[in-house]
């Protein structure tokens, strides 16, 4: 998300005229961490303008903000891993430090991270794990001998002061996800309690980047009542998330960036959700440049073409002149509840959802690839039951995958572009004994040749390809086995602009000429309100909204995903 | 001590190559063919050094007879290679229990030799069906069960010969694999050939070894694109097992005698040439092509250190080294020729 010019800049600057509000928790008049005027460009593109932010002791602040708005470069800045631009000067306890942090010098100042992915070794003891950060020393002490027993004891000591109950023998990556989460905090917050002591100030600050992300919200609370016992023992708390609920419980105040600046700050309890959500969103009234460069599908006929032709040359022209109906009904697993929803042939149905909803489960669930899910998958005429899908099943009913992580699991690195190109079509040139090579290669240059791949060359290993080539030739790939279905996930993750309008546009033609049911699954909003015929939102694994025509803006479709129904049920 | 000859050789030859124009063709063509050039270089060699008889037709006769039943083994150890189970490590007890339940079930029972050769692969492909339970099914490291299935089947070869060799198979066995030949090469030479063949249609020229290819280089990507990763797997090591019975067969017709640590002393130097052949023909790439090249190079260096009047155990460093320089080379001229051009 590229920063606009529709906002002046000096709007920003009255919000933070008014941040002198004091925050509940009683501000002490050195707060305990203070930024003034980061700044951070990457390229032309400012990634966060002037911000200003400040947390007070024993005050938990809760940073809102969509993808891209800047939120976790700002916690990159303050772990030391990106530079900010000269000017910016940051207050620890009331002394200035100066910028830019050095790696690893942030846990000397009395910062401590605890990211989405915990940063935990699974293969480790919870005590091992606990205890990790003291050995990573070198020189000398790293000869010392351990003494387990005593180790063990403080260990539990540790964990008993803040009221968290796990064996320490136990495999960590054995526990609940909530408990993994609970001793990454215990781990982070011992850190700071020791930095208290040794140094003797007061000021200390954690920094939880979206911890609830893949908790089930019963157990969320267990992780509130660990926050508040660090918050009890001295600590200050920076709380990053999506999670309008958990925000609203935890936090005493609240910042809002949006596209790189600080767009509010607000007491918690003095602002309703729906304001919180315009702020987050912006303004419902912007102006959007990226959907008038509209795409046009007829311009694009010959790139699928191809397509076309191989679908007729199989005989199956009745599926690729009607297309078919996809439904999909109670639709249920472990993160999505009930779900029903209907494609149409030739329709883009969008599936908008924040990390964690349940949304980036469905195209997996659709394809087999994860077992254990409930519910019906009708494909025209055809009825299909999810849980008992494999991916064998999928390929052979003609639905195809183009899963998020596509180095892993979408094309094989090691081999050539075209091997990978034909992988789904290489038993149609396989006739009287004889692998008709040349054909493939042939159709692989064909499809290099119309889905604009570069460099175009065949032979080349898949590694060499860049992140839009590579997806262009997955896409290709899949389409050549002219699916019924087409399951998106993320589909332009890590892919440059030109090669993102190719691929919509290429989508959109399957769409139009060959009446392709597509299901786009992704976080990027905007790319849902571009693309997509309808898009359906997902909220806590639910089905909570869905917007056609006019209400297909990124705004829209933002403040349906963050909307909470928690509330309502 | 001619043993580190293909150490120089390759590395030389790229480098002098390389000078003049390193394009990336140049660079891959010689990649592909650097086994073969220092083979060509080592036949010269041979050749100048010891007239007569290393370029006889005896001797050729000799090296590609004599490496049969490594070479059979070779085309066994491919299979589950080739879909990414890196070793299994059982093949070679697996070859040993082939030849020794023969030699049993021929010597001792007096069973006929026919009956007695299905009933050895039968039970070496046992074997493979033991690790395709623990290692498919079970879905553990193959490294680890392989290791466990070819001490216990060792140790069932020791029950079943009551650790002695046991002989002498029947001599019209021996007669139709080793006795006869065919152009001056014992007929053993060819039965390699035909698995050899079979092997490398299924896997060059067939959608099932194209898919084979797939799950060995990326098996999420192949799991994902509808392919039966297991089943695939599954075949590998029962038809692998099935063919290192085969080379038991071969083994015994060779010998006559079949000792019990039979396998043994087989498996690694099958290892290395399936590792060493693929650096050629397809760099990077398990291929029957290549393992077949890389056997007749191992055997030709170690016939001709033989002639030169070197030890037995030299052919062991020349082998290892072999193989350490054939994966270690390729990284060194790339290195270079990535810090040439960043500095143009």
């Amino acid at each position: 998300m590229s920063s606009t010019d529709s906002e002046t800049p000096d709007s920003s600057d009255k919000r933070i005229g008014r941040q002198d509000h004091p925050g509940p928790g009683g501000q002490a008049p050195a707060p305990a961490i203070e930024l003034r005027g980061i700044s951070k460009d990457f390229g032309s593109n400012r990634a966060l303008d002037r911000v200003d932010l400040r947390i007070g002791d024993g005050e938990v602040l809760g940073l809102l903000g969509q993808n891209g708005s800047g939120k976790s470069t700002l916690v990159k800045v303050l772990a030391g891993v990106y530079d900010p631009e000269p000017g910016g000067r940051l207050f620890v306890g009331g002394q200035e430090i100066a910028l830019p942090l050095a790696p690893g010098q942030a846990g000397q100042i009395g910062l401590s991270f605890v990211y989405q992915n915990l940063a935990l070794a699974p293969g480790l003891s919870v005590l091992e794990n606990l205890t990790l950060g003291q050995r990573i020393g070198g020189g000398l002490t790293a000869w010392q001998p351990i003494n387990w027993i005593a180790e063990h004891r403080s260990a539990a000591a540790v964990l008993d002061r803040y009221d968290v109950t796990l064996d320490l023998d136990r495999r960590t990556g054995e526990l609940a996800p909530v408990d993994q989460a609970r001793l990454a905090i215990v781990r982070a917050a011992e850190d700071l309690r020791r930095y208290r002591t040794r140094s003797g100030y007061r000021h200390s600050v954690l920094v939880l980047d979206e911890p609830t992300v893949f908790l089930p919200e019963e157990e969320v609370d267990r992780l509130f009542d660990l926050i508040r016992t660090v918050v009890a023992e001295g600590a200050a708390v920076l709380f990053i998330s999506h999670d309008l609920t958990a925000v609203r419980e935890i936090t005493d105040r609240v910042v809002v960036l949006r596209d790189g600046r600080v767009v509010g700050q607000e007491v918690t309890a003095d602002i309703r959700e729906e304001e919180l959500v315009s702020l987050i969103v912006g303004a419902p009234a912007r102006v959007d440049q990226g959907a008038t460069a509209g795409v046009r599908p007829v311009e694009d006929e010959q790139a699928v073409a191809l397509t076309l032709a191989a679908m007729t040359s199989a005989g199956d022209a009745d599926g690729a002149v009607a297309g078919e109906n996809v439904v999909v009904e109670h639709l249920t697993d472990a993160w999505l509840r009930d779900l029903s929803f209907e494609i149409g042939a030739g329709e883009i149905l969008g599936v908008a959802g924040l990390i964690g909803s349940g949304a980036e489960e469905l195209p997996y669930l659709l394809f087999g690839a994860r077992p254990a899910g409930a519910g019906a998958l009708l494909l025209g005429a055809e009825t299909l039951d999810v849980g008992l899908l494999s991916p064998q099943r999928c390929v052979r009913e003609r639905i195809a995958l183009v899963p998020a992580d596509r180095a892993m699991q979408g094309l094989s690195q090691s081999l050539t572009l075209w091997e990978n190109i034909v992988m789904l079509v290489e038993d149609e040139h396989y006739r009287g004994g004889l692998f008709h090579r040349g054909e493939l290669v042939a159709l692989a240059r064909e499809a290099i040749d119309r889905f604009l791949i570069r460099p175009p060359r065949a032979r080349n290993v898949m590694s060499t390809f860049s992140g839009g080539n590579q997806q262009k030739a997955l896409l290709a790939k899949w389409l050549l086995a002219r699916p019924r279905l087409l399951l998106l996930h993320e589909p332009t993750q890590g892919v440059d602009v030109g090669a993102r309008r190719d691929i919509y546009r290429f989508v959109k033609s399957a769409a139009d000429l060959h009446h392709m049911a597509v299901l786009w699954v992704t976080t990027e909003f905007g790319e849902l309100a571009e693309v997509c015929d309808r898009v359906i939102v997902i909220t806590q694994g639910r089905h909570t909204d869905t917007l056609v025509g006019e209400e297909l803006t990124e705004e829209a479709i933002s403040a349906a995903a963050l909307r909470q129904t928690r509330e309502d049920r | 001590m001619s043993a580190p000859a293909p150490v120089d050789e390759p590395r030389q030859a790229e480098h002098r190559a390389e000078r003049p124009a390193p394009s990336a063709m140049l660079r891959t063509g010689l990649q592909r063919y650097a086994i073969l050039i220092v083979f060509a270089a080592l036949i010269v060699g041979f050749g100048i050094a010891l007239p007569g008889t290393f370029l006889s037709v005896g001797d050729l006769s000799n090296i590609l007879g004599s490496q049969a039943v490594l070479f059979i083994l070779v085309m066994a150890v491919l299979l589950p290679t080739v879909v990414g189970d890196f070793v299994d490590l059982s093949l070679g007890s697996s070859l040993g229990l082939s030849a020794m339940t023969l030699a049993v079930l021929n010597v001792q029972h007096g069973w006929p030799v026919l009956v007695a050769c299905l009933a050895g692969i039968g039970a070496a492909m046992v074997v493979g069906l033991v690790n395709v339970f623990f290692v498919v099914f079970f879905d553990n490291d193959p490294f680890i069960v392989t290791l466990g299935t070819m001490t216990i089947v060792q140790g069932v070869i020791y029950i079943v010969s009551g650790s002695n060799s046991v002989g002498i198979v029947s001599t019209g066995l021996s007669n139709w694999i080793f006795g006869n030949d065919f152009l001056s090469i014992p007929l053993e030479f060819y039965y390699g050939l035909a698995i050899f063949l079979v092997v490398w249609y299924v896997l060059s020229f067939t959608p099932t070894g194209q898919k084979a290819l797939v799950i060995g280089q990326s098996r999420e990507v192949a799991r994902l694109s509808g392919v039966r990763v297991n089943r695939q797997r599954a075949w590998a090591y029962i038809i692998g097992a099935g063919i290192a019975g085969i080379a038991g067969i071969a083994y015994a017709g060779t010998n006559g005698t079949v000792d019990p640590t039979a396998g043994s002393t087989l498996i690694l130097p099958a290892y290395a040439a399936v590792f060493l052949g693929a650096t050629a023909i397809k760099p990077g790439r398990i291929n029957p092509l290549g393992a077949l090249i890389a056997v007749y190079f191992l055997a030709t260096g170690t016939a001709g250190l033989e002639l030169l009047g070197a030890q037995t155990y030299f052919q062991q460093i020349f082998y290892g080294a072999a193989l350490v320089a054939s994966i270690t080379i390729p990284k060194v001229t790339r290195d270079r020729f990535l810090k040439r051009r960043r500095a143009a």
